[in-house]
């Protein structure tokens, strides 16, 4: 597998009428990343991850799947890609074998076996209507679906959300065994922050249509501190660093600081940053907000 | 793919024969015993332009025994309507349901599940349509034999405009499902459309789809063709003063006879505007036409938005 970008979007934006979904969305999506897309609901997640799928046109910018425009050249692009759409639809009068069979006759590369195999792991009966199943089971016949494709690129539109923390646990419990299967790249989206922490390996943060956060996790997480101090002016810290989020108590000082390098004032205690906290820092405090952490594979060629 | 597209659309298929197969329930013994009972009382041989007393008689008793069936199988031409929307369906529910976004993914282009998906569906609709119309044409033969082909009961239901009236449904259906995304309004609205349609083609469009002819004639007896004819409208003018006005469609003006009656001293005249039975077939087939390229472009529509909207 090469090291160019599975994803490539520079400027893309979308355009609904006179409002705009997303806006100015620059990214790329590295092989074998797991990335985590996070916003809050009408951040524009959908839709940028249906320009991907090349369900939508862009109304501004490019996007590139492998190397290819997902809609211009949809044959070759939907081969590689698996795609689970929001709230996992199905052919509810379906049963699980004819569902499978579906995938079989639309997919040139469709793996049989590994399909029944798959479902028989799960502990589901083919004969068995999908839309007589559990929702976690829907969920996981529609990755089942997408997985058989043997994508190089899976992207996964708030797969867990409808989902309950059993079912959860078990559908990304099924992405993460792909990944170390196949290591297929994925990209989900979701609007909660718990647990993709154990999946995830890269995120971008959405609000409003545009990109905030983007970049490696622990990344991220090493360029963010959490300063408890004194109750005391932010000024002196922001000189060095970027204060993302200040809150006072009548005593005390919280700063979430994107530092750049170290925090040297001793009369700050220095805390990691967890990644629930440096979402909400980003989106539910600071909309202006952005940051994408350097790329190192990018100076490396 | 076709497979697939078939699988969803295997409910509807079936529902449309499970209708198809009611209908031949109540035809096909009636439709044996009426020809039996037409060979049996020798109706066709009483068939001339005048009738004497005793044909006359038999023949209306024959149509006597089958007016509520006749009535009945009138209101068949809906069912092109029924099986249009119906069929429908499965496109619109793939919109409802979101599961486009299911076939979109995988690798096929939406081009081809839209090619795929509404061409099943347009063939259906052909093949139940046409089935149908046999069967009704078949039931209606001995009718058709007394009163034409034109009749509006025996013209919507045989021959091949129940194509065009279901090729309609469907479009009417699917483009309003393509807007909608809601199957039951967009198949409720679209048989309705369908139905208003229906009601201004036949009072309206079907008179200008061929020239109508003109007959005048002076006395008692109307000409014979006009038994099959359609009859769009006429007048009556005694002494050059219009006495009776109908623009209706509707039988022959026998009940005025009594105007010029013998010896009445009046000098009565019959206008009469018609299509002639031998206009049958090209009446048929402008109608199907018509029908066919409004439902044809209803479709393409559907199909167009939806490549352009859906997402």
């Amino acid at each position: 597998m090469s090291d160019s970008p599975v994803v490539r979007t520079l400027g893309l934006g979308k355009r609904y009428g006179a409002s705009w979904a997303l806006r100015d969305c620059t990214l790329e999506i590295a092989p074998g990343s797991v990335t985590a897309l996070v916003g809050s609901n009408g951040a524009g997640k959908t839709t940028l991850l249906h320009l991907i799928i090349g369900l939508g046109r862009p109304s501004a910018g490019s996007v590139e799947v492998l190397g290819r425009s997902p809609r211009d050249e949809a044959e070759n692009v939907l081969r590689d890609v698996g795609f689970v759409a929001q709230d996992h639809p199905l052919y509810r009068s379906l049963s699980i074998a004819e569902t499978l069979d579906m995938g079989r006759r639309l997919n040139p590369r469709w793996d049989d076996a590994y399909a029944h195999e798959r479902i028989g792991r799960l502990g589901m009966d083919p004969g068995h209507r999908v839309g007589r199943l559990s929702g976690g089971q829907q969920a996981q016949i529609a990755l089942t679906l997408a997985l058989s494709k043997r994508p190089q690129l899976l992207v996964l539109d708030e797969p867990v959300a409808s989902l309950d923390p059993l079912a959860r646990r078990e559908f990304l419990g099924g992405v993460l065994e792909a990944v170390a299967e196949s290591g297929v790249t994925v990209i989900l989206s979701s609007h909660i922050v718990s647990e993709l922490e154990r999946v995830c390996d890269h995120l971008i943060t959405l609000t409003d249509g545009h990109t905030q956060l983007e970049g490696p996790i622990a990344e991220l997480l090493a360029r963010h501190r959490l300063l408890i101090g004194p109750r005391a002016d932010a000024a002196s810290v922001a000189r060095v660093h970027d204060v993302i989020r200040e809150s006072h108590t009548e005593r005390q000082t919280t700063l979430l600081v994107r530092a750049n390098g170290h925090v040297y004032d001793t009369c700050w205690q220095q805390h990691d940053v967890d990644l629930e906290e440096l979402v909400l820092a980003y989106m539910g405090h600071n909309p202006g907000a952005s940051f994408a952490a350097p790329r190192p594979e990018a100076v490396a060629r | 793919m076709t497979w697939v597209a078939w699988r969803l659309q295997r409910t509807e298929t079936l529902v449309a024969l499970l209708v198809l197969a009611l209908v031949a329930v109540l035809l096909v013994p009636t439709g044996i015993s009426m020809a039996d009972a037409y060979r049996h009382d020798g109706i066709g041989s009483c068939l001339s332009p005048n009738p004497g007393f005793a044909c006359a008689n038999r023949i209306g008793a024959f149509q006597a025994q089958y007016q509520t069936l006749n009535f009945i199988t009138n209101w068949f031409t809906l069912l092109p309507g029924v099986l249009g929307v119906l069929l429908a369906a499965p496109f619109i529910l793939d919109l409802e349901h979101g599961t486009y976004r299911l076939a979109w993914t995988q690798s096929i282009t939406r081009r081809r599940w839209l090619f795929v998906k509404l061409g099943l569906a347009v063939v259906a609709v052909i093949a139940t349509n046409e089935l149908l119309s046999l069967l009704i044409g078949w039931w209606r033969t001995p009718l058709t034999h007394i009163d034409g082909r034109l009749d509006s009961g025996t013209y919507d239901t045989t021959g091949i405009v129940a194509i065009g009236y279901g090729l309609f449904a469907l479009g009417l259906a699917l483009a309003l499902g393509a807007l909608w995304r809601r199957s039951a309004v967009s198949l409720t609205v679209g048989f309705v459309g369908y139905f208003a349609v229906r009601i201004i083609d036949e009072y309206w469009l079907r008179g200008k789809l061929v020239s109508p002819l003109h007959a005048v004639w002076h006395g008692a007896q109307a000409p014979g063709y006009l038994a099959s004819a359609s009859i769009l409208s006429q007048t009556v003018t005694v002494n050059g003063r219009v006495v009776e006005s109908n623009s209706s469609s509707g039988g022959v003006l026998g009940a005025h006879s009594q105007l010029a009656a013998p010896g009445s001293g009046q000098h009565a005249v019959f206008h009469v505007t018609y299509q002639p039975a031998s206009f049958f077939w090209t009446l048929q087939i402008r109608e199907t036409l018509l029908f066919t390229a409004v439902g044809a472009a209803l479709l393409l529509f559907a199909a167009w938005w939806t490549h352009r909207r859906a997402a």
